[in-house]
């Protein structure tokens, strides 16, 4: 709720100031005007505002800026929070995963292969899923260097390398965010129209996803846990890609607050995006046999296909017969 | 070992800028980096206040704390200095500290930013003292010399104090004593987390 | 990054942002930075003016050395304001590679401004003119210095041949040194005309005139450091936070010590006001109500210093008189100060004293300058606020030499050292030249005009277009020689440019091509514009004149680079090429072109006698600026036992009695009774009489004698007041036996028809003052100080309304002067009045519009805009206008907006910043700006590559008629504009 607060510090702040000009007396001349009795105090201006601002002359006006505590309590975030959240979202899922792979093994196709495959997601849909997901894993390792590097592997390979290291990771991060946004832009289009929420996914969510067990909730082309990746992408994807470009050029859009705000955003999002994909990785490979194929060259098996989305199987099949066909646009799958 | 600090007495300050110059002029400081700057606090009103800043060189820097290559150290003096070679430019440091005193040179497309840069408290950087390595990189080396930062040696009015932290607080409190008024050691206390009572 | 280094040539480009300059620069601070590390050889620098970009790479390949080992330091003093402050530069093979602060210099001990911390950028600049130049159909052609001299020089006698020398006008500069200033007043002098003028016009010649009147010399009359002693400063039209910031470290550590009021009288709410005990807003142009006001307090109040009036002061009744009518209604009224304000000032002024008043352009920059400064000396003599420590009238000068250029009379109205024009001064200065009083009087077109004050720099353009009979000389001025003075500081500028226009001949001799290359450009001019590159005075030596009237030595720091020449240089090849070199060197050594600085200063002391710049010879100089330490920073004074300068105060502040042989030290206090002359004790100047004839109200009349009264200096043999020294007063005393026979000789010498009548400051011997000095006495006299000033415009300052005022209520019952004929022109300032109000111009143009200057620039600016260290820190011209006004006109802060003014359809355009410095009404505009005209950018009218970083448009665009009756002072503090959002 950081922007809460915020939109509160600054009403209080702007009922002080009211407050402040209307107890003022308007000056009178015949008052003595004692510049020297009056000057302003540090200690007082800091308990008015947050932070203490002038004129310059210059045109930089951040530099207006002359004192601004509010990077330490930004420093605290960085230091101790975001590595508490990003160290407990990225283990927690770990270990999640872990347990739920040592205690169920891997989701096997209970029907065995049928032998027959279904075009699940075309060159392109493919192509567009492996540059965001490549452009990803790179941003977020550079990414995590960022925040875990200097504690973890700065000791171990030392300063220069370090640097080197970091310099390079950062012009990656820099880079590959433009790659990485029309990605994500592309999949919000492309996958759009079969990531609506709908009643099936209420069934299907009610039914634990047939995560445990053996029961296998029908779907459609994308069932609710798909769709919540979906959704995790596109508006964890905006968001860490809008706030990284508010980072990625320095003032332009914002004043130094605001770069806090959008680095916190940005950071938080990050970990935590990054423990969803990691959740993801493991279902599309060990946690689920057949998963990989969707991706990997877009068919899938016939029974895999009936076991996770009959619904959608369904669809295709009142289409066109399984495989015997080209692949259809996958849009047409939810009309 | 002294512990090197600045102190601006703001009721001296005039805004005349020469610690702006005096800085650019040791330093070849290029246009766009400002490792000094004077804000004025209540323009043209009574009560109006400008005060000298540059990088205070914190107790425990935030600048430093935030770094991911930790490319920051503290000398003996207490000088909070960086190493250029190290640093990638991300601009953790500029976030991190409250007196806006890392500068980024623009390199490249889309204001990207260069290596920081900041006031070293006329010290020079990790190379060796004196050196032509260490004037490209980070400017003049005085505090070597024997001398201090050259901003609060040529301050006009005397309002720009630099020097082991006890004595220009002494200085301070000595000329708050005699004149009875002081508007503080502006950004002591976010810095060095103390103040000086007068 | 926004400098880049580029191998372009400048200005294949240019639009006009700062931005846009920069990238024009050719690896300004690249090649700089190589030069501090590497220290290139001596010479090499002079070259790199027509070497290519690369050649310097090689040679930093090449040249790389240590730091700054084997550096030598030279001293030098800061050409930015009159502080004088010492300059400490590291030279390493004659290149200056760093700045240290100047701890021994009591004057600034360590410390700088803006400008003085960056002064080494100026010499180095990549932007300084490199070589003569001419204006060759509208393009800028590099010439050769013999090509530029012989033609200028013919152009220049041709000009002669036809209209005579008084068409040839010669604008100097406060820049020059001393000698600098005294030769191209010589130069003047020779060629046969006394239209040679310099900055003190337009800053603080009615300080001169009207400091003068009162009580002798037109001049500071304490020092900065002697402020620290004061219970009491006031700063009433000053902010010396910004034009002179290092004075401030004296008074606030006086405020400070002494606890001292700090009042600061401006419409301004400035930084210095943000230090002041009390802060008092006035309505800009009513100085003299005010002061009116404070006096009337104290007359009301008996707070005045009766024997101090008794005793030192003449015209006391008189004053009284205006001072009844200025009641605290009538100064409400008119100033917009409350009376308890007021009053409270008036008992601090008066009772907490030591008290002294501080001023510079806010008094003097007005059509009321002189009588504005009056009324200032009044006020201190009126509180016995005059000729002790912490006292005074402590005027702060502008420029490093503008106290000096003044003295050497770089002026309209008088020969060196205030000798004045008539024969008796031609005379004087023929001996101390050594030259036939003929000679000179054929170099003039008449006895007459020889002896007539010149055309004032403010009205140079007038000069040029007004009818030929509305111009009392032979014609029109038809050249304009300007060495070192800004176009951009003269008032309306769009009529200048019809000046620029009409002109045969302009020679502009700067380091810098100045506004006046850009606008003769503007103005339409084709041809018959040359440029010559001068050197910045770190690259001249010689002798320098702090505000203070201390006399300081600069070293020349480096060698003049590019085909850069030192101003002694340039003056004497103009003298060689008109013809009188020969005459006019005949006393001074030159050497391969360069005139010798120490000789020139030699020649001055030989014929200073009337301002004491007599003692202060080089070698003299030269050791106090060695041994500055020893200097107590209080007093200013050395010990006694010192063997070099023991004794002595720092720089010898004038007046030094006779010759350097006599050790006078100096007079830091003037007029001060309470030290012996010989330690720089002084008494007024008995200048205007020894008595004068005053009617009664019975119609009788009465005379009332103009020397003091049982007031005299410590230690005088004589115990009341005395006239100035004769040789025939000397012999009255008996004293004259005490005269040496050579010193008789010389005496006689000048007048060998009646000795007798030989004055102290014509003695050429020094004998005369050498002793009175030997009695305790001061050579000019023991006289009483003028609040009535018999002679001028306005005997007792009268409150006159600007020109264009916005109170138009108030100009039938307070109107400028009539119209007359001042200096040559006329002065058409009460029919401007009439017609403003006439036609109503208050109404349109409602903001009442003032100027002022910036830390970071000075004067005209194109020097500081040209240093990116500096022009950085202001990269935009403004106006500062009143948020009430700006919320009114849809003006926000940082906005673009139009200025218009109130003549010629004067406009601006520049961003507004809104700020409550200044008062509902009002709005501020610094005036160092120039480079555009009306809204357009006129980078592209530079010689290409010198161009300044920074340009704007000029204050004086927009400002209007008005002038001082007395000095012909332009009015900038006070006129009419209105402002709307671009």
């Amino acid at each position: 709720m950081p922007s809460l607060g915020r939109f509160i510090r600054v009403t209080i702040r702007a009922w002080v100031l009211l407050l402040l000009i209307m107890a003022a007396p308007s000056p009178s001349l015949a008052q003595q005007i004692n510049p020297t009795a009056s000057s302003v105090n540090e200690r007082q201006l800091l308990q008015e505002m947050d932070r203490i601002q002038g004129r310059v002359s210059i045109p930089d006006q951040r530099s207006s800026v002359l004192l601004q505590p509010a990077g330490r309590e930004w420093r605290e975030f960085r230091n101790v929070a975001l590595r508490w959240i990003g160290g407990g979202a990225i283990l927690g899922m770990l270990a999640v995963l872990l347990v739920f792979y040592l205690t169920r093994g891997m989701v096997r196709l209970e029907s065995g292969r049928s032998g027959r495959t279904i075009v699940r997601f075309t060159v392109f849909e493919r192509f567009v899923h492996w540059m965001t997901a490549t452009c990803f894993i790179i941003l977020a390792i550079s990414g995590l260097n960022i925040t875990f590097g200097r504690p973890l592997l700065l000791p171990l390979i030392g300063f220069e390398a370090f640097s080197e290291w970091s310099q390079w990771a950062k012009y990656a991060h820099n880079y590959l965010s433009f790659p990485f946004t029309i990605g994500v832009i592309l999949i919000f289009l492309m996958w759009i129209a079969g990531n609506i929420p709908n009643k099936v996914d209420v069934a299907w969510i009610k039914r634990g996803g047939g995560i445990v067990g053996h029961d296998h909730p029908p779907a459609y082309r994308f069932n609710a846990g798909q769709k919540m990746i979906y959704w995790i992408v596109v508006i964890g994807g905006g968001l860490v890609a809008a706030t990284g470009y508010v980072l990625m050029f320095p003032f332009y859009i914002s004043g130094i607050e605001g770069m806090q705000m959008a680095q916190i955003i940005h950071s938080v999002v990050a970990v935590l995006f990054v423990a969803a994909m990691i959740a993801h990785i493991y279902i599309g490979t060990i946690g689920m046999e057949g998963a990989f194929e969707a991706m990997g060259s877009g068919e899938v098996d016939l029974n895999w296909a009936r076991e996770h989305h009959s619904l959608w199987l369904d669809e295709q099949s009142g289409r066109t017969g399984p495989n015997d066909q080209r692949p259809q646009p996958a849009t047409a799958a939810a009309e | 070992m002294a512990r090197m600090k600045f102190l601006c007495d703001a009721d001296r300050c005039i805004e005349c800028n020469a610690c702006v110059t005096a800085c650019k002029n040791e330093h070849e400081v290029p246009w766009g980096i400002n490792r000094r700057r004077v804000v004025t606090i209540n323009d043209g009103k009574p009560g109006e206040r400008s005060v000298s800043m540059a990088c205070m060189h914190c107790t425990e820097a935030p600048c430093a704390a935030v770094c991911p290559v930790n490319c920051f150290y503290t000398t003996a003096d207490g000088v909070v200095l960086h190493s250029k070679d190290l640093c990638i430019g991300c601009g953790y440091c500029f976030y991190a500290c409250p007196f806006g005193a890392p500068q980024y040179p623009k390199v490249g497309n889309f204001g990207s930013r260069g290596k920081m840069d900041k006031c070293t408290y006329c010290a020079g950087g990790p190379e060796a003292d004196g050196s032509k390595e260490e004037y490209e990189k980070y400017g003049a080396n005085r505090l070597a010399e024997g001398k201090l930062p050259l901003c609060a040696e040529m301050c006009s009015t005397k309002s720009l104090l630099a020097g082991d932290g006890e004595i220009i607080a002494q200085i301070y409190k000595e000329r708050v004593l005699k004149r009875g008024y002081g508007s503080g050691a502006w950004g002591w206390k976010t810095a060095y987390r103390e103040t000086i009572e007068s | 990054m926004l400098i880049k280094r580029t191998d372009q040539h400048s200005g294949s480009d240019r639009r006009g942002s700062v931005a846009d300059a920069l990238a024009s620069q050719t690896s300004g601070l690249d090649r700089r930075t190589f030069l501090r590390r590497s220290g290139l050889a001596g010479g090499a620098l002079a070259a790199l003016g027509t070497m290519p970009v690369y050649g310097v790479r090689k040679a930093e390949a090449a040249m790389a050395g240590p730091l700054a080992a084997g550096a030598t330091v030279k001293k030098s003093i800061c050409t930015h304001c009159s502080v004088g402050c010492t300059v400490t530069a590291e030279v390493l093979n004659g290149v200056w590679i760093g700045q240290e602060p100047s701890w021994d210099s009591p004057i600034n001990r360590g410390s700088h401004c803006a400008k003085g911390a960056s002064v080494r950028e100026l010499v180095h600049s990549e932007r300084r003119l490199r070589y003569p130049m001419k204006l060759v159909n509208g393009q800028w052609t590099r010439v050769s210095w013999d090509t530029a001299i012989n033609e200028i020089g013919d152009k220049i006698l041709e000009v002669r041949e036809k209209s005579g020398p008084d068409s040839v006008y010669w604008l100097g500069s406060a820049k020059m040194t001393n000698e600098g200033a005294y030769l191209f007043r010589k130069l003047g002098a020779f060629w046969g005309t006394n239209n040679t003028d310099h900055q003190a016009r337009i800053c603080h010649s009615t300080t001169v005139t009207g400091v003068a009147n009162t009580w002798g010399y037109g001049a500071m009359t304490n020092s900065y450091n002697d402020i620290r002693n004061a219970k009491t400063q006031m700063i009433m039209g000053g902010n010396p936070a910004e034009a002179h910031p290092v004075s401030l470290q004296h008074l606030l550590e006086g405020k400070e010590l002494q606890k001292a009021n700090f009042i600061v009288i401006d419409p301004r709410m400035t930084r210095t006001a943000a230090h002041a005990t009390e802060y008092v807003r006035m309505r800009p142009g009513t100085d003299i109500p005010v002061l009116y006001g404070i006096m009337w307090h104290i007359l009301q109040n008996g707070w005045e210093d009766k024997e101090f009036i008794r005793q030192r002061v003449y015209g006391f009744d008189d004053l009284r008189k205006e001072v009844e009518k200025w009641n605290p209604e009538e100064v409400e009224r008119v100033t917009g100060i409350p009376t308890e304000q007021l009053k409270r000032v008036a008992k601090v002024f008066a009772t907490e004293k030591p008290s002294t008043l501080i001023w510079a352009m806010g008094q003097t920059q007005k059509t009321v300058g002189t009588a504005n400064v009056r009324a200032s000396c009044i006020l201190l003599l009126l509180t016995g606020n005059v000729g002790g420590p912490g006292m005074g009238a402590n005027i702060f000068r502008g420029h490093d030499n503008v106290q000096g250029a003044t003295d050497v009379g770089l002026d309209i109205v008088t020969l060196p050292f205030y000798y004045g024009l008539a024969e008796g001064a031609w005379k004087h200065w023929s001996r101390v030249w050594d030259v036939d009083y003929e000679f000179l009087k054929s170099r003039f077109d008449s006895k007459q005009i020889m002896e007539t004050p010149g055309i004032p720099l403010t009205r140079w353009f007038e000069a040029v277009t007004l009818p030929k009979d509305q111009v009392a000389q032979k014609d029109n001025v038809r050249a304009v020689f300007v060495q070192g003075h800004a176009s951009n500081s003269i008032t309306r500028i769009p009529e200048s440019l019809k000046g620029l226009k009409a002109l045969d001949l302009l020679v502009i001799a700067d380091p810098h091509p100045t506004t006046w290359a850009s606008l003769a450009v503007e103005a339409g001019r084709k041809d018959g514009v040359y440029i010559l590159p001068v050197a910045t005075q770190f690259e001249c030596k010689g002798s320098r004149v702090a505000s203070n009237r201390s006399l300081q030595w600069g070293e020349q720091i480096v060698k003049p680079i590019f085909e850069s020449k030192d101003d002694l240089e340039v003056i004497y090849l103009m003298a060689r090429k008109l013809g009188f070199a020969d005459q006019m060197f005949k006393k001074i050594k030159v050497e391969s072109n360069l005139p010798e600085a120490e000789d020139v200063l030699r020649e001055m002391n030989r014929g200073s006698w009337s301002t004491g710049y007599c003692g202060q010879s080089p070698e003299r100089l030269k050791a106090h600026m060695k041994n500055q330490a020893k200097f107590d920073m209080l007093t200013m004074r050395a010990p006694k036992d010192d063997p070099e300068v023991g004794g002595d105060y720092y720089g010898l502040p004038w007046p030094c009695w006779g010759t350097p042989e006599v050790k006078h030290p100096g007079t830091p206090l003037l007029y001060n009774t309470n030290l012996h002359v010989m330690d720089g004790g002084g008494t007024f100047r008995p200048r205007f009489g020894l008595e004068r004839e005053e009617k009664l109200p019975d119609g009788t009349t009465r005379k009332v004698s103009l020397l003091a009264d049982g007031s005299y200096s410590k230690g005088s043999a004589i115990e009341d007041g005395y006239p100035e020294f004769t040789l025939a007063s000397l012999k009255k005393l008996g004293w004259d036996t005490e005269l040496t026979e050579a010193e008789m000789t010389v005496i006689n010498k000048i007048n060998p028809a009646n000795p007798d009548t030989v004055s102290w400051s014509l003695d050429l011997s020094g004998g005369i003052q050498r002793v009175a000095l030997m009695h305790g006495c001061v050579p000019y006299g023991n006289g009483k100080a003028r609040m009535h000033a018999f002679g001028l415009p306005d005997p007792i300052p009268v409150h006159r309304e600007p020109i264009y005022t916005p109170r138009v209520d108030l100009v039938a019952k307070y109107p400028t002067l009539p119209d007359a004929k001042q200096f040559r022109v006329p002065n058409i300032g009460f029919s401007v009045q009439k017609a403003a109000v006439e036609k109503g111009i208050a109404k349109q143009f409602p903001l009442i519009l003032s100027s002022g200057r910036l830390v970071e620039y000075e004067g005209g600016g194109e020097e500081t805009r040209t240093n990116p260290w500096l022009a950085e820190l202001q990269q935009d011209m403004f106006i500062e206008i009143n948020p009430a006004d700006a919320a009114e006109r849809g003006v926000r802060d940082g906005g673009w907006v139009w200025v218009t003014g109130a003549e010629n359809n004067s406009r601006a355009r520049m961003k507004a910043l809104v700020t409550e410095r200044v008062g509902k009404g009002v709005a501020w505009m610094p005036f160092h700006f120039g480079g555009w005209l009306a809204g357009k950018d006129l980078r592209s009218n530079y010689p290409k590559g010198t161009d300044p970083i920074v340009l704007g448009e000029s204050a004086n665009t927009i400002t209007t008629y008005g002038y001082d009756p007395a000095t012909n002072m332009q009015e900038t503090k006070v006129t009419l504009c209105q402002i709307a959002a671009a």
